[in-house]
């Protein structure tokens, strides 16, 4: 009785005299649930917080009366939390970053290279790593971050679900960490765009940060281009895939589901050789032209017409990333060091332009699981 | 005390001898009975000179019995002829008038005194040097009710009552064996009260049979009122704040411990019985635990299990949660809280503490009222704690549901006052986590832990199966199993 006394005593001198006290109310602190990085035009690095207002969150009363429900602050500094402390000057409440939802890096920024910046959001304990990245195309991510979204109260929580809806597994911050350790090839990040007319965020497709070149923005693939890309990477798990029909014929539509993909990597005497092969299965969704799913001889057609509409797609892709980027959007690389450990050492610090030369070779394969609740077309 | 040492004018009489003469006799237990109201003397003369005198309490025998057995033979038809050998007119009463069950001679005034206060009545007849008496005890008593406190669903709806021979007897009536044993024993100098030790030959280890024996006979006090009484001098460990003993009102619950070798300790006056010794897990099982269906009762368990958790540790893990990582809620609801926080005047720690107390009070308030006041407690708890305060922004609105649903989930332990200890140690942990977060909590809990494992009443590890574990007997714990394989 009196040794657990003492230690309670102990425990709570310890505690008053050492000054070490944690304790914060969660009012004093100021949630950062976004950030964004962006260089403004004298080339100083501009950080912008989005930071939610709990007022105008919480709380039962809705209406004309209500707060709004966030803030964006910037500041400008030398690095992150240089920058972060001349943030801390406009606010009242400790800036907080652990529930950072969404992070958002400035066209210019990616131009400039995200190598330098890489370090600051690992190394900060407080800093959260399950943060959803964007490179924002065109725009800046201060922009982004002061648009009101649609659903949610706070565009960043908002940003998280955009890659859900579109049938890819969020890209993570700690995702993007990983990708760009590893020597070679280009690392693939989500892009969005501010629409100024609807005042409205849209997804832009994908950003290609160039790994050999300080990951300095490449260039970027188009909306349905990042789904193949992200098909090949084994990050698509649903998309739409439609024949390529005219006004008068009509087109055919899968919804293709459990997408996957194989990457297969030969070497003989005339060199290294890559093979694509991309397979899904779905329901037929819709069907505008003359054929009956219904019978097994049309169905084999529109499975086989689908398959080469993709494969048209696909092929077209990777040309792009070997001729127009020169750069490995689609991680073969790791299939190759995985393949042949030896040759990698030697391939890997000029992995892209090995690349661009390399015979790659696709074949998609979509099949129907379900014809659809009609026979022809109605 | 000093009356303790000094004896009292009727202690110093009762320790006289009873003499032969009927008048001396008579003025011994006067004196005795000296300004006991209650205390009846009937003189009665029969056949000119035969001297009787009557003593009894008023009140606690039967009079019809007395009058119909007793008197109306002896006054009408007076003494039987042909007396014979009998040598007196006690004996005579004894083995030929007085239909009444239980009779004795006794010699002493000490124990005569006992006795009538107990509700027999005392023949004193002239001539004769001892006391006859006669059990003609009847008093009134409340009838047998339902548990109050241990409410089941299915199970007996009898529950014990102050009367000790009543609860003996709903026990016998369950368990009906010769090796149902129920030793007695008279404990308090004052109270005189009968304390009865039940166990099964055979099924409990004479061991801890001895030790509760011996425990029990030391016991050296002036009174007994309650069966509490008994409990504080036989557990193990007065500073613990887990009861080291299960205390009942259900003679099938006090059964199933017997059969389950343990010991049950009846106290006169209390219609709540001690069962010893008791483990952690037998306060989390309810009566009927092992009367409804296996599958029902295995998840009501882990309910429980969760509830009793939930009732310790939900108010410091919030506070820790929200005051010291607020990293490791997940971001929307940290800001819903937050959001709800804006308007509250003070820390956390003080919101949790002032609901707190304000829960445990009504919680005492509700037990002490009077039925009719009741309604009027909960309804100005609901209001002027619940709402009132959260709309006024003095109190934020998650801490009414923390508390609130820490507190009921300490109701939804079945034993109640197994539920005491855990809102107790709310506190301590409270303030623990107050200063150091999560550390704090687990730093408590470890404490806990370890009082825990050190407590063994009566030789019976209090975390037993878990700690030291036993594989056979685990999966009772987490599990009810069919009766046809639990062996």
């Amino acid at each position: 009785m009196k040794k657990y006394l003492i230690t309670i005593c102990l425990l709570i001198l310890s505690a008053a005299t050492a000054g070490c006290w944690n304790l914060k109310e969660p009012d004093q602190l100021a949630i950062v649930i976004g950030g964004g990085l962006d260089i403004n035009a004298e080339g100083r690095l501009d950080v912008s917080s989005q930071i939610a207002v709990p007022a105008g969150l919480g709380g039962p009363d809705t209406g004309p009366s209500k707060k709004k429900s966030f803030v964006v602050v910037s500041a400008t500094g030398k690095d992150f939390m240089d920058a972060g402390q001349n943030l801390q000057t406009q606010l009242s409440r400790t800036l907080f970053y652990a529930h950072r939802q969404t992070l958002l890096i400035g066209q210019r920024m990616a131009e400039q290279g995200m190598d330098k910046y890489l370090d600051m959001v690992v190394r900060n304990p407080k800093s959260e790593m399950r943060s959803v990245i964007f490179v924002v195309k065109d725009g800046t991510a201060k922009e982004i971050l002061a648009t009101e979204p649609v659903f949610d109260p706070l565009i960043s929580t908002a940003l998280g679900s955009v890659q859900l809806a579109l049938g890819m597994k969020p890209y993570y911050y700690r995702e993007f960490l990983c990708d760009s350790r590893t020597k070679g090839g280009a690392v693939l990040l989500p892009a969005i765009s501010y629409n100024a007319s609807t005042k409205r965020f849209i997804y832009a497709g994908a950003a290609i940060l160039n790994k050999e070149n300080s990951h300095r923005l490449g260039g970027f693939l188009k909306p349905d281009e990042s789904y193949y890309a992200n098909w090949i990477k084994g990050r698509q798990r649903a998309l739409t895939v439609s024949t390529s029909g005219t006004q008068s014929n009509g087109s055919i539509s899968l919804r293709a589901q459990a997408l996957k993909s194989r990457i297969g990597v030969v070497k003989d005497s005339k060199g290294m050789r890559i093979h694509i092969q991309l397979s899904g299965k779905g329901n037929l969704v819709e069907n505008n032209t003359m054929r009956d799913p219904s019978q097994g001889k049309e169905l084999r057609k529109i499975e086989e017409s689908l398959s080469r509409e993709a494969e048209q797609a696909v092929n077209k892709l990777v040309r792009k990333a070997q001729g127009q980027y020169k750069a490995d959007i689609f991680g073969i690389g790791k299939h190759v060091h995985r393949k042949f450990p030896g040759e990698w050492k030697s391939l890997q610090n000029n992995w892209n332009e090995t690349f661009s030369r390399l015979p790659i070779t696709v074949e998609v394969q979509l099949r129907y699981e379900d014809p659809g609740q009609t026979n022809s077309s109605i | 005390m000093s009356s303790h040492n000094e004896r009292t004018v009727s202690q110093r009489n009762a320790a006289k001898a009873v003499s032969p003469s009927l008048t001396e006799n008579e003025q011994t237990l006067r004196s005795i009975f000296e300004n006991c109201s209650d205390v009846v003397f009937r003189r009665m003369t029969m056949q000119g000179n035969i001297f009787l005198l009557l003593v009894y309490v008023d009140g606690m025998i039967d009079k019809d019995l007395v009058q119909n057995t007793i008197l109306k033979p002896l006054l009408y038809e007076g003494i039987p002829q042909g007396l014979g050998t009998l040598g007196s007119l006690a004996q005579m009463l004894d083995m030929e008038l007085i239909a009444a069950l239980q009779t004795q001679r006794i010699t002493k005034f000490e124990e005569a005194a006992d006795l009538i206060l107990k509700g027999n009545v005392a023949f004193l007849a002239d001539g004769d040097p001892f006391v006859l008496l006669a059990d003609v005890s009847q008093y009134e008593t409340r009838s047998i009710e339902e548990p109050s406190t241990e409410a089941a669903l299915r199970g007996t709806r009898e529950s014990f009552t102050e009367l000790l021979r009543t609860n003996t007897t709903l026990l016998r009536r369950i368990i009906v064996t010769p090796d149902l044993k129920m030793e007695s024993f008279q404990i308090g100098k004052l109270t005189k009260t009968e304390v009865v030790l039940a166990y099964i030959d055979g099924l409990s280890t004479p061991a801890l049979v001895n030790e509760v024996r011996t425990r029990i006979g030391a016991i050296d006090i002036q009174s007994v009122l309650e069966s509490g009484y008994i409990e504080e001098y036989i557990e193990d460990t007065s500073y613990s704040p887990f009861p080291q003993m299960q205390s009942t009102e259900r003679a099938d619950v006090v059964s199933a411990g017997l059969l389950e070798g343990r010991i049950a300790v009846f106290v006169n006056g209390s219609p709540i019985v001690l069962v010893v010794p008791m483990t952690f897990w037998d306060g989390l099982q309810a009566p009927d635990d092992y009367y409804e269906r296996f599958l029902y009762v295995t998840m009501n368990r882990w309910i429980r299990y969760l509830f009793a958790l939930f009732s310790i540790l939900f108010p410091s893990i919030y506070i820790a949660l929200t005051t010291y990582h607020p990293e490791m809620m997940p971001p929307k609801l940290m800001l819903s809280i937050t959001g709800l926080r804006e308007q509250s005047p003070f820390p956390t720690v003080i919101e949790v503490f002032l609901m707190e107390f304000m829960f445990e009070g009504l919680r005492e308030a509700g037990i002490r009222l009077p039925q009719q006041i009741g309604p009027l407690v909960s309804i100005v708890g609901a209001l002027v704690i619940g709402q009132a305060a959260v709309q006024a922004g003095i109190i934020s609105a998650p801490i009414v549901i923390v508390v609130s649903a820490a507190g009921i989930s300490s109701f939804v332990i079945p034993r109640y006052r197994f539920g005491y200890p855990l809102r107790m140690l709310r506190f301590p942990l409270l303030v623990l986590s107050g200063l150091f977060g999560l550390f704090g909590v687990a730093l408590g809990l470890i404490m806990i832990l370890s009082h825990l494992i050190q407590l063994s009443p009566l030789g019976t590890p209090y975390l037993e199966p878990i700690a030291p574990t036993s594989k056979s007997k685990l999966k009772n714990v987490f599990l009810r199993r069919p009766r046809k394989r639990m062996n």
